[in-house]
């Protein structure tokens, strides 16, 4: 028998298991911001007095591990990419080194038509260099049958 | 400060909808800059043989879709969270439409809350979600 939501809640939620440092480049703010639309030269002209990256920039850095070292082992095929949350604390500056810390948010469970669903709410954590929040952001992931 | 006030902000007004341009290029583009090196997203015959059905616009592509939407609709604005559900693959090269629709107001923080969905040619929904946003 697997651990159940609360259990793996207990032995690892809210416990940083990976911590990556990164640099939001001015360049590369630009592009994205392009590539998605925005047309307003805050997130467009780096040189603009406001510059800034667009408002979901941080959601493509990653951190090196997904779950924790010690977390029970699954058939990686019974994952789902649930969704993907950001909650933006202070505009992204250019050039900027970031920390971003990794924990399990939340843990919980669901049962469905399909059966047990266990959600994995994996949560980075990005400060800059002064320790100035700047970002949360959620991947929200299904483990189908939970940990059987 | 955004150009668009609380005040003139309706409950149940539509923003603009939007055709984004999900073509390669662009694409390929937005990869470039978010680093996803993957050829599911940039390879149409490579993604058929991971079994989707074309290449597939990034998950953080389409919710920076709908960021943008809503930059564009109330410039200046701070959009303090966006959460997004990628429902079903949106295809590259496909004309799909964004929308979105004012659905709750805040007095006390002058915040509003926004539902955005991103629709295929055949109208299903494939990206679904919701913003906060302070003017």
């Amino acid at each position: 028998m697997g651990m159940t939501a609360a259990e793996l809640k207990e032995r690892f939620g809210d416990t940083v298991f990976d911590s990556v440092e990164v640099e939001a480049r001015g360049e590369d703010m630009v592009e994205f911001a392009l590539a998605c639309g925005e047309t307003d030269p805050c997130f467009t002209d780096s040189s603009h007095p406001d510059f800034q990256a667009p408002a979901n920039f941080a959601t493509k850095y990653h951190g090196a591990r997904m779950l924790p070292s010690d977390f029970p082992k699954f058939d990686p095929a019974r994952m789902i990419d649930a969704g993907k949350a950001i909650e933006i604390h202070a505009p992204i500056r250019p050039d900027t080194k970031l920390t971003a810390k990794s924990h399990l948010h939340d843990i919980y469970e669901k049962t469905g038509r399909s059966g047990l669903m266990v959600f994995l709410v994996h949560r980075m954590e990005f400060t800059d260099e002064s320790d100035e929040l700047k970002a949360y952001v959620d991947w929200r992931l299904i483990l189908r049958g939970g940990l059987q | 400060m955004s150009a668009r006030s609380y005040e003139s902000v309706e409950f149940g007004e539509d923003l603009p909808e939007v055709e984004p341009d999900v073509g390669m290029e662009n694409v390929k583009r937005f990869c470039r800059s978010a680093m996803m090196y993957g050829p599911r997203f940039t390879d149409h015959e490579k993604a058929k043989k991971e079994g989707l059905p074309s290449a597939i616009v990034p998950g953080i592509m389409s919710q920076g879709l709908l960021g943008a939407i809503i930059h564009n609709w109330a410039p200046g604005c701070t959009i303090k969270s966006i959460d997004t559900v990628f429902r079903a693959p949106l295809s590259v090269d496909s004309k799909p439409t964004c929308r979105a629709v004012v659905t709750d107001k805040d007095d006390d923080t002058h915040s509003i809350e926004i539902d955005l969905t991103i629709v295929n040619e055949a109208g299903e929904t494939r990206v679904l979600g919701t913003a906060k946003v302070e003017l």
